[in-house]
């Protein structure tokens, strides 16, 4: 994007200069007392995440290691899941077995064609590291990456849903969770041991799976175009289907309105787990952990604002611009009133967007005032104590009209006193009538009556004059 | 559904039973729930007729006929939804309030303790607590009612005084009437003639391209199926207080207590209306909407009051109507989800297709009678 793009959009380019300017990051990484292979862990965070290493290297010194070893870890899982030059006599075993390659010292994999593969080439470095960690921590990792590769084998080995795609919802949010609801149980479990989040979080699971599935659906809502374009599904055929017959119909211009209700419907069931999220933001008491958490899930509301009603996610990637990314990063780096209000924002962006004739136009401004009224008891504007006093007040007070009320009624009523006057000033002089004895007679009147209070003669001696 | 049946009732009596709430509630008591008689006692007992239940002609105001026919019936519980349209804002129809609402229930609640009913659920509503003029985010129970000169709607005046009548009335010694208040709020659907028949009316004077206020000011309507099955849950659950030899806790009582009523599901006022009219047939986008801002809707409602008056006749839009279409006035209906156990059991949008879908039929209906 050039500078005319952000000519045009100075708030944008504002946002930006703030960020890079004024952004302090809660902790920094010492890079002088970290051996070598743990720097080469860092290398390895900078080249395999984009959107992540810099939250993560942010954080608080507990974390920071577990964390970025945690992310190589599935990042190595990945890398093997997604490469289809691994034979799956080969692949299924390597992933059901990574929570124990990860502790064979020295374990390195050349046999990849992946981008990301010279993670999985150097492997032995994270291996090294992780077993520095505090035992609760390796063993969390240990456990979520058991987990994790069980899921993805299992999914690698669906043929059928492969080849045809996610047929229902409860399976859709059952991919949802091995691809993003484990990382989320496993970072929770790894925010609860070191005490930067509210230990009641462990107790309350599903608001971790919410987090996870609101990063994870909204990838896929966002993602649609590229997957289709690499042969893959994950929209579920419960949702599509109401909209258009074929799968492919969704990108063939003659069904872009039901292909758009289609994105809508996808986003309206996105949009379900908002209020868990926040909830879960709630649990966070470490401002390095809230940023990390936050900054993803205000990014994927801005990225389902963006997709919701927008023909284009179905022809390209579409993203949110920089300065939107910069603004949004801004808010939610601070606290959890700030980052209500982006959600707040974005909510009323889509309601904004919505279309009547959308089938599930209703439903989804429900869904938006669902989100606000979500806030309104996280951060209630109005005290029913402080109401009932003000009303007790009142009750004893003299009943008066409010002051914008009186204002108004007193506006009116001038502007046309001022208008009628003038206008029968004007007629009056327009046939003639003269002025300049006006205010000396009407003084005299004054004078005179006052003169001779409630007498009516002075009034007929005038008259008389 | 007709297996299923959600609870035993026992005597039920609707007061206000052909009313628009009323004849709901006496079909989903005999559709839903074990019923050994249901009853309606009306005005005019013409309109709304289930073949199922005994009809009921009196006046509630007429205290010593309305003791007779709950003698003659004797009703385990007794649900008083009448209530005069609310609308209309001259002496006479403050008079009719006042007489209906505050007279009536107190006819009504007398009947009751005098025949040995065990329970009786009122029909409030949830403009007690509003001024008509501040917003109300989120509000619940706690929240103070508005009372007297800050009130200034006088048919919510009377609706809280007989509120005030119920709650009062509970567990006064020598009766042993339990009773109870719920406070539904926007109630519209099938036999509605204030919030549907309002939108509607705007859809065919080719009003619906006006949007009073920018449109984020969250409102609850509620769908009148809901609002009956609250009340038949609350009946429920009075009478197995009455059964029971203690009083319950604090935190799961009913009786004595007040209930706001919703859909659960507040949503932004215009976004409504835009339902309502395009289930009633609308193919319009939101493009070339015309936006008047709350200020300008509200002194544009008081031009209106100003020329009606000057015409004298009553004006079709007032201050109030543009206040009331551009506030926040949302619930937070936790309570009668945890004592009650409600949920709604129809969507705003199910709601929106079956009260339109009523509104259609009736029309066929008319021109019908009318080309024959």
């Amino acid at each position: 994007m050039g500078a005319i793009y952000y000519l045009m959009h100075p708030r944008e380019l504002r946002s930006i200069v703030q960020w890079k300017l004024w952004h302090e990051p809660v902790n920094r990484r010492d890079p002088k007392t970290e051996s070598a292979t743990l720097q080469e862990c860092f290398r390895f965070l900078n080249m395999t995440s984009r959107s992540f290493s810099a939250v993560i290297q942010e954080l608080n010194h507990e974390l920071l290691v577990p964390v970025t070893l945690f992310y190589l870890v599935l990042r190595g899982l990945d890398t093997i899941e997604d490469d289809m030059t691994i034979p799956l006599s080969t692949k299924v075993p390597m992933l059901r077995e990574f929570h124990v390659t990860m502790d064979q010292d020295g374990w390195q994999y050349h046999d990849s064609k992946e981008k990301d593969r010279e993670l999985l080439e150097h492997f032995d470095c994270v291996i090294t590291e992780l077993k520095k960690l505090k035992k609760p921590y390796y063993d969390i990792i240990k456990d979520m990456t058991f987990k994790m590769g069980n899921g993805m084998a299992d999914y690698a080995q669906n043929t059928e849903m492969i080849q045809n795609g996610v047929q229902t919802i409860e399976e859709y949010e059952l991919y949802c969770h091995y691809v993003a609801g484990l990382v989320g149980e496993g970072l929770t479990r790894l925010l609860v041991a070191s005490n930067l989040a509210n230990p009641k979080l462990g107790e309350r699971p599903e608001l971790t799976e919410s987090m996870g599935q609101f990063l994870q659906k909204t990838n896929i809502i966002r993602d649609i175009h590229e997957d289709w374009e690499d042969g893959r599904r994950w929209y579920p055929k419960e949702i599509w289907s109401k909209h258009v017959e074929r799968w492919e119909d969704l990108f063939d211009p003659k069904y872009r309105t039901q292909a758009v209700e289609c994105i809508s419907d996808m986003v309206l069931d996105a949009l379900k787990h908002v209020e868990d999220c926040l909830f879960y933001m709630a649990g966070m008491r470490d401002q390095s952990a809230f940023n990390f958490v936050a900054i993803p899930q205000a990014m994927a509301i801005a990225t389902l604002e963006l997709c919701f009603r927008n023909p284009a996610v179905l022809e390209r990637n579409v993203k949110i611009t920089k300065g939107d990314a910069c603004q949004i990063m801004l808010e939610s780096t601070q606290n959890l009133q700030v980052l209500c209000e982006v959600f707040r924002r974005y909510a009323r962006r889509i309601q904004k967007k919505n279309d009547p004739r959308d089938p599930n136009f209703l439903a989804i401004s429900a869904r938006c005032a669902k989100i606000e009224q979500f806030i309104e008891t996280l951060f209630p504007r109005q005290d029913p104590k402080k109401l009932s006093q003000e009303a007790r007040a009142k009750q004893t007070q003299e009943p008066t009209m409010s002051t914008s009320e009186t204002a108004i009624m007193i506006g009116v009523v001038l502007a046309v006193l001022l208008t009628m006057t003038g206008l029968m000033v004007g007629i009056a002089w327009f046939m003639g009538a003269r002025f300049d004895n006006t205010f000396s007679d009407t003084a005299k009147l004054f004078s005179s009556s006052a003169g001779s209070a409630g007498s009516p003669t002075s009034i007929t001696g005038r008259d008389e004059l | 559904m007709a297996s299923e049946k959600r609870g035993d009732l026992g005597s039920v009596l609707v007061i206000g039973g052909n009313g628009f709430l009323g004849h709901h509630i006496v079909n989903q008591a005999l559709s839903s729930w074990n019923c050994s008689a249901v009853a309606s006692v009306d005005l005019r007992c013409t309109r709304n007729i289930n073949d199922r239940a005994s009809y009921h002609e009196c006046d509630i105001t007429d205290a010593a006929k309305l003791t007779e026919i709950l003698n003659k019936i004797k009703p385990d519980v007794v649900i008083h939804t009448a209530s005069p349209v609310a609308s209309g804002d001259s002496k006479t129809a403050h008079d009719l309030f006042r007489k209906v609402n505050v007279g009536g229930t107190q006819a009504v609640i007398e009947a009751c303790q005098n025949s040995g009913v065990k329970a009786l659920v009122y029909t409030s509503s949830a403009s007690v607590i509003s001024d008509n003029e501040n917003d109300l985010y989120n509000a619940d129970e706690d929240w103070p009612v508005i009372r007297g000169a800050q009130q200034k709607e006088y048919y919510s005046e009377t609706k809280a005084a007989a509120e005030e009548l119920v709650i009062k009335a509970n567990r006064q010694e020598p009766s042993k009437l339990l009773t109870t208040s719920l406070r539904p709020a926007g109630i519209f659907g099938e036999g509605d003639v204030q919030t549907l028949a309002g939108f509607l009316r705007a859809y065919d004077n080719n009003k619906s391209h006006v949007q009073l206020g920018d449109n984020t000011n969250i409102f609850d309507f509620t769908y009148v199926g809901n609002v009956a099955h609250a009340h038949l849950l609350a009946a429920r659950l009075l009478l197995a207080t009455a059964a029971s030899p203690m009083i319950p806790l604090s935190h799961e009582r009913v009786d004595g207590e007040i209930f706001f009523v919703t859909n659960d599901s507040p949503v932004y006022f215009w976004d409504f209306a835009r339902a309502v009219w395009r289930a009633a047939g609308s193919d319009k986008g939101t493009e070339g909407v015309w936006e008047i801002s709350r200020g300008m809707s509200i002194v544009l409602g008081a031009a209106s009051e100003a020329f009606f008056g000057l015409i004298g006749k009553p004006p079709t839009f007032t201050r109030l109507r543009a206040m009331v279409s551009t506030m926040t006035r949302y619930y937070n209906i936790s309570k009668a989800k945890r004592v009650l156990r409600y949920e709604p059991l129809w969507t705003l949008q199910e709601g929106i297709d079956r009260g339109v879908g009523w509104f259609m039929e009736e029309r066929k209906k008319d021109e019908a009678k009318k080309s024959q």
